[in-house]
């Protein structure tokens, strides 16, 4: 039977279709079959083979982030876009651009830069367009230029019973009919196979500046904010002052280890003498102490985490910011792991990378689990205070399955309703996404 | 039950002066700011909570009623517009602003809020409500999340769907469920993102949280003259190739400026053939910079005359004759059609050329006011009812510049929304897989179809099916029930 | 389109019609549309077709409405008024529903600034009501209290009957006493109204029948003495004579004038409009008698905001009549407001300073019916020392409109609330306007908050800077200026009320 189903997936993709290995596997789910369609319709002729032979298929891009969300129940096809990596249509005069999903960003702002323009989101991890669409990643510049859905304008996808679609277009204002592309956005592949993605573009800016300014020295306290700063009602004091004042950064971002200094930071973009003015105006709000450069700080988009720690997404109103970090210092003291907090305050979004875990062959110590279990727990607990969510993208080994990766979710019924009439047979990556979907 | 009937047990819920019964009262809600298409409502009510927005949603829900949401009315594409055998359910008493939160840059209020208002309420703190349709002063926040309203200023700052970040939501079947919140990335399914623009059909908003944006430091606006709007439209692409994102740039033609002029007095240029609003905001170094390129885009262009604005006073008078385009219209036209048609921005020379040479030979005058940033054309197509033959031939123009537009890879309704003005077009513009695929959603939201039904798709998707292609004709069509467009 | 409608059987079990189709459904929308009875409007003058189809149900006007800002629903706004007149010019009867949102309208025509389509409501809404008085019976309750406001104020000498007596009840505390028991409340909401509304009756000035100008003679004008203004707010008369000429103008204020028809017409009483405005053309006609001799006025000043609306409108009011017609014509044209034709002339009296923080509260017939908003203001701004606020919300009506208090006072009650609560956020020390009518509406609406503000004329502030009298003379009592509210000021939450 496994040759017929090889058979009917070559067949689909012409050759494109091979047994699984090891390096396939999807967050330790082992998958039998990869298969590399190079179209839409290839894609659509391999998602009906699936449907023939009840095959649970997951959508994969680089890779970079097939270990986020709960482990699926399980995997047999593991659908590969990245033979449809082509830019379809670049209209640079109308700031727009259509592009296959397995096009890797890095490549596609390569492409765009040509033109001095570029794709508004830069997320730490940098796979496929479409990885970047069906997980919503998200990085400094959405601050200004907002998450990856308010930049998708239409979307080709194919959905669990081999149906072609087409939502949005390739004009940046419509409102003709739903937003399917959002619903994608952040779905997870659980809703239907992304093919190929329009978004809207913005100008390579003229001019940047990073300005940051250290909250923990001892000495060269800033005038601005009293002492003692990094307090986190003193943190989010200066982030407050940064978001109401006139700056218009297009970035502002707090790096936040566990011990050392405590770093914020804000990037300016625009004209040479725009960004000048913004630039002294910024050094004067932060402080003594703060400086600026042309080229961000080593840890500007990257994640805080490493292999065998755990990695959470956080989010918060901009006015919950010290009531996070309070919690967090608080959870962190009474479990004993090590918080390491990095992201988008004046957004809300950010990203905390858990230390302490110890080895990952320590896992199964059930210390070491109920640490972070309890982590995750206490920390939702608060989370009322500070008006967010907490999401577990990474945790190491098995740890995983101990844990409740998504948390509480408002409109579960309507999102399973959603759900069943997109992929009744739950054939698109079961079991990885909220509510058990 | 029926609608009327319904009226009996909703009574003693919502009170007396909540039920509208009366011929003459159901009429004065026939129609919405789309004046074409009218339906007299079987029974209107006027809610205050969302205790009674659950209440009337559960009863029409029980008695397979269905029901229509409407805010102020102001709508240009018929999605309030009423069903006959259904409950027109009015918003506009839940018009509170719940809250004004500066410090997370959020508002929450009920629906029935009108937009310039809660940009009026948060001013003085220094923020204010972005997304700015131009009938702002009257339409409402509820209004707003259903159609996903731009405005002159989404060019810059987006439409309604990226300002969203919460809403309580009535669902078809009467719960209430709370969608995320101040907090931007609720994990799961983008529902807002469904919801926005959803026209009514998933449901009723009754609490609305959105963001709220920073009062820029400066704001600097130019009108400027030209003598054609091939000149205006050479002129936008110049300052969008620079790199520059003003904050708006709308254009008028020459008949356009004729009503505006009518109505409003502006007192734009004389012998405009067109005439261009642009408006730059942001830090004000940057504004200064950038506004001198702009006139230097301008008048490389040939503009004839550039009049940059003093004061807030003359800020405002250059947007009074742009957003009191489309009624000021009626003084020029006893009748008209207003689109909302879509087309990349480089095309617009192009596509407005077109558009003339459809209307001479037509012989019906069309007045362009546009968003000519992003594309958005509102071609007004002017007729006279009274004379036979006229409303078909405004109608034939309109359709053949809907069709222009799809030609051109845009779309039928840039902001406007398809309710049930535009749902015969949809299919010029999707293939009955991509429909099929969006009902797939109402479907999720409301499967027994009582929620504004008749809008948007042309055609409704019978929610018992199995999704997947059909063979031969639709079975409702076969029914006779319904009718391919 | 001429897509028709369709229509249902009203409640009360009228004839049926074809139910043909809705949206979602096969058939096309349909309409036929079946009157049930007379039609409303008659041959005579009845709201002009062309006029209702000016209006493109474009909403503008909804959030000026001050009966939508208090209820929400669509018939009471003008756009939904003006759909009730189409529906009557279709052939609809005339039935008790639609008279009541007609009797709700105030009047105020703040949907005539914001309408974008230039429709003419004004005149829309006066044929409208004059087709209502004429063809709809009234209960015999509204037929009463009609008959009786009709009776007295539009007759200065009957007014000044009153003066006595009200000055008794005010003064023997009977007044205050009745307001604290709110028991005229219950028993009549009018009744309250119209004790609160009640001015307090002071000294009676009389303007002379000719005052001479001071100083060099620019012109002479003609003078509405007006009825409740005359009889209740003499002051604001005196103030207005004296300011004329310390500007140089010779006053002429006949005192044989009547009524000059404003409440009526306003209230659709064609007639007795008609006949008050013939009498006060023929009495303050451009050939104004003064000593026996004929002296031709360079206009004719107004200081009441509701009358001078009115008395512009003279020509359409008598158009029909061939005797009146031309001289109606030449009357309307002639006439100004105090503010407007200070402001046309320009002031040469030195003014004193009067260091004093005032709000200005635009009258509707003077700010949206005369459209006089910035003469006002530029005056008393020509004031030394004299800071004005505006007023949040200042479109909406106080909800005097004439005789609306009287007649629904429950909603001139939630208005003037609103206006009272906008006026007094000012924190300002004195409340100007150009109206009797919101003088006392405002008034009375303050006094319910327990809160204190002083109240002039435009005329009195100007006559009190002209002679350099202390800002005390006009009611002001506590002369410490405070700090303006930060930024704008805001309006008062108002939040609708839950019923």
């Amino acid at each position: 039977m496994g040759d017929v189903i090889l058979e009917n997936l070559c067949a689909a993709t012409e050759d494109h279709a091979v047994a699984a290995t090891e390096a396939d596997a999807v967050d330790r789910m082992p998958a039998r079959w990869v298969a590399w369609p190079g179209t839409t319709e290839q894609t659509a002729a391999v998602m009906r083979v699936a449907t023939h032979h009840d095959l649970a298929v997951v959508v994969r891009g680089s890779g970079t982030k097939l270990t986020w969300g709960a482990r699926p129940e399980r995997v047999d096809l593991v659908l590969d876009t990245s033979r449809m990596d082509k830019v379809v249509e670049h209209a640079a005069g109308d700031l727009i651009v259509v592009v296959g999903a397995g096009r890797r960003l890095d490549d596609l702002q390569g492409d765009l830069a040509g033109s001095g323009q570029r794709l508004g989101v830069d997320p730490a991890r940098r796979g496929t367009v479409g990885g970047l669409v069906a997980t919503a990643a998200t990085g400094p510049s959405r601050l200004l230029h907002g998450p990856v859905r308010d930049l998708l304008i239409g979307v080709t996808v194919v959905r669990a019973d081999g149906v072609v679609a087409h939502a949005g277009g390739k004009v940046v204002k419509n409102v003709a009919g739903y937003d399917v592309g959002k619903l994608l956005t952040g779905s997870f592949g659980t809703l239907g196979v992304i093919t190929q993605a329009a978004f809207r573009l913005h100008p390579l800016p003229a001019a940047r500046s990073w300005v940051s300014v250290p909250l923990s020295r001892p000495d060269g306290v800033p005038n601005s904010v009293p002492a003692g700063t990094c307090a986190p009602v003193n943190v989010q004091a200066l982030v407050q002052q940064v978001v109401h004042s006139q700056l218009v950064p297009a970035a502002v971002e707090l790096d936040r280890p566990p011990s050392g200094g405590v770093t914020l930071c804000l990037l300016l973009e625009g004209i040479p003498p725009g960004v000048e003015g913004r630039t002294t105006a910024a050094l004067d709000l932060l402080g003594a102490g703060a400086t600026a450069r042309d080229d961000p700080p080593d840890w500007w988009g990257a994640e805080p985490f490493r292999r065998g720690e755990a990695l959470l997404k956080v989010t918060h109103e901009i006015a919950g910011l010290a009531h996070l970090l309070t919690a967090l210092d608080d959870v962190c003291a009474s479990t004993g792991l090590a918080s390491h907090l990095r992201g988008s305050v004046a957004v809300g979004a950010v990203t905390v990378g858990l230390a302490g875990i110890r080895d990952p062959a320590d896992s199964d110590d059930p210390a070491v689990v109920h640490a972070l279990v309890r982590c995750v727990a206490s920390l939702r607990e608060r989370a009322p205070a500070f008006g967010g969510t907490v999401v577990v993208l990474e945790a190491p080994g098995d740890l995983k399955d101990d844990l409740d990766v998504w948390g509480p979710v408002g409109g579960l019924e309507l999102m399973r309703a959603v759900k069943r009439r997109f992929d009744p047979e739950r054939r698109l990556a079961p079991g990885r996404f909220v509510g058990g979907i | 039950m029926d609608a009327r009937g319904l009226a009996d047990q909703l009574r003693p819920i919502l009170g007396e002066d909540a039920i509208i019964t009366d011929h003459q009262r159901l009429r004065t809600y026939e129609c919405d700011g789309l004046a074409h298409y009218k339906v007299i409502p079987a029974l209107v009510v006027l809610v205050e909570t969302t205790a009674h927005v659950a209440a009337v949603v559960r009863a029409c829900a029980a008695a397979k009623v269905p029901f229509v949401a409407r805010g102020s009315g102001t709508g240009l594409s018929g999605g309030a517009l009423p069903h006959a055998d259904g409950v027109l359910i009015v918003m506009s008493r839940m018009r509170e602003i719940l809250e004004i939160d500066r410090a997370s840059q959020r508002a929450v209020v009920e629906p029935g809020v009108v937009n310039l208002q809660l940009t009026q309420a948060a001013q003085p703190q220094g923020y204010y409500y972005a997304p700015d349709p131009s009938s702002q002063q009257v339409c409402s926040i509820g209004g707003n999340v259903a159609e996903n309203s731009g405005g002159a200023h989404c060019l810059k700052y987006g439409f309604t769907t990226g300002h969203v970040t919460g809403l309580e939501l009535v669902t078809p079947g009467g719960e209430v469920v709370q969608i995320g919140g101040k907090a931007v990335d609720a994990p799961g399914y983008d529902l807002l993102g469904a919801l926005v623009g959803s026209e009514g059909t998933l449901g009723i908003a009754t609490k609305v949280t959105v963001r709220l944006t920073r009062t820029p430091e400066a704001v600097r606006t130019l009108l400027a003259a030209f003598s054609h709007t091939d000149q205006a439209g050479a002129a936008v692409s110049a300052v969008i190739g620079a790199g520059v994102i003003p904050a708006a740039i709308e254009m008028m033609d020459a008949l356009a400026i004729e009503a505006a002029e009518a109505a409003v007095h502006c007192d734009y240029p004389d012998g405009a053939g067109a005439v261009l609003i642009v408006e730059l905001d942001g830090p004000a170094a940057e504004v200064a910079h950038q506004f001198d390129q702009v006139e230097e885009f301008c008048r490389d262009n040939g503009a004839f005359e550039i009049r940059v604005a003093a004061d807030d006073a003359e800020r405002a008078l250059f947007w009074k004759g742009r957003k009191s385009a489309f009624a000021a219209v009626g003084r020029i036209s006893p009748d008209y059609i207003v689109q909302d048609g879509v087309i990349p921005r480089t095309a617009l020379p192009e596509v407005l050329r077109r558009i003339a040479a459809i209307s001479a030979e037509a012989g019906v005058r069309v007045a362009n006011v546009f968003h000519a940033g992003d594309g958005n054309l509102h071609p007004l197509v002017l007729f006279d009812d009274a004379v036979p033959g006229e409303a078909e031939r405004a109608e034939q123009v309109s359709g053949a510049i809907v069709d222009l537009c799809i030609e051109y890879g845009g779309s039928i309704t840039g902001e406007h929304g398809v309710g049930f003005d535009k749902a015969r077009y949809m299919p010029r513009m999707f293939t009955d897989d991509d429909l099929d695929t969006m009902q797939l959603v109402r479907c999720a939201f409301d499967p027994s179809s009582i929620s504004n039904p008749g809008k948007v798709f042309p055609t409704p998707r019978l929610c018992g099916e199995v999704p997947g292609r059909h063979k031969g004709a639709h079975p409702l069509t076969d029914a006779g029930i319904a009718e391919v467009f | 389109m001429a897509h028709p409608d369709q229509t249902h059987p009203d409640h009360s079990g009228g004839p049926a019609s074809v139910r043909t189709g809705s949206p979602g459904t096969d058939a096309p929308l349909s309409r036929t549309p079946t009157p049930l009875g007379e039609p409303a409007f008659d041959g005579h003058r009845p709201p002009s077709p062309e006029l209702v189809a000016d209006c493109v149900h474009c909403g503008f006007c909804l959030p000026t409405c001050p009966t939508y800002a208090l209820w929400g629903e669509e018939m009471d706004s003008p756009r939904g008024r003006i759909y009730l007149m189409k529906q009557g010019l279709e052939g609809e009867p005339m039935t008790p529903a639609m008279v009541q949102h007609i009797d709700r309208c105030l009047g105020c025509m703040a949907c005539v600034t914001a309408c974008p389509s230039g429709v003419q409501y004004d005149k829309l809404i006066e044929a409208t009501r004059a087709q209502v008085e004429r063809r709809f019976r009234r209960s015999l309750a509204e037929r009463a209290l009609r008959t009786a406001i009709f009776a007295f104020f539009p007759h200065p000498r009957r007014l000044r009957l009153m003066r006595g007596p009200l000055r008794l009840h005010q003064a023997s505390g009977l007044s205050q006493r009745l307001r604290k028991s709110g028991l005229l409340q219950r028993i009549s909401p009018t009744l309250a109204a119209m004790e609160e509304l009640a001015p307090p009756v002071g000294r009676a000035e009389r303007v002379p029948e000719r005052t001479p100008a001071q100083g060099e003679r620019r012109g002479t004008v003609g003078m509405l003495l007006g009825c409740v203004q005359r009889e209740f707010f003499p002051g604001v008369n005196a103030a207005t004579a004296r300011v004329l000429s310390a500007e140089g103008f010779d006053v002429i204020a006949p005192a044989a004038q009547g009524c000059c028809g404003a409440l009526s017409a306003h209230s659709g009483r064609e007639n007795e409009a008609q006949r008050f405005a013939r009498a006060l053309v023929d009495q303050l006609d451009q050939r104004g008698q003064s000593d026996g001799a004929s002296v031709a006025l360079d206009a004719v000043v107004v200081n009441s905001a509701g009358c001078g609306s009115l008395m512009k409108e003279y020509a359409d009011l008598l158009a029909d009549d061939p005797a009146y017609a031309e001289r109606a014509k030449r009357f309307a044209d002639g006439v100004r407001d105090v503010a407007e034709f200070l402001h046309e002339r320009g002031t040469v009296a030195p003014r004193h300073p009067l260091p004093v923080t005032i709000a200005y509260h635009d009258a509707c017939h003077l700010g949206h019916a005369q459209r006089v908003r910035t003469q006002p203001r530029e005056l008393l701004r020509g004031i030394p020392g004299l800071q004005l606020r505006e007023i949040a919300e200042a479109d909406l009506c106080c909800g005097s409109a004439g005789i609306y208090n009287i007649l629904n006072p429950a909603a001139a009650r939630e208005l003037g609330d609103r206006k009272a609560a906008n006026v007094l956020r000012t924190k300002a020390q004195l409340l100007v306007t150009a109206n009797p009518g919101c003088l006392m509406q405002v008034a009375s609406s303050v006094e319910r908050t327990g809160q204190k503000i002083a109240l002039a004329h435009t005329v009195e502030v100007l006559d009190a800077s002209i002679r350099g009298l202390p800002v005390q003379s006009l009611g002001v009592s506590d002369t410490s200026v405070l700090d303006p509210p930060n930024e704008v000021t805001r309006a008062a939450p108002f939040p609708p009320k839950k019923r």
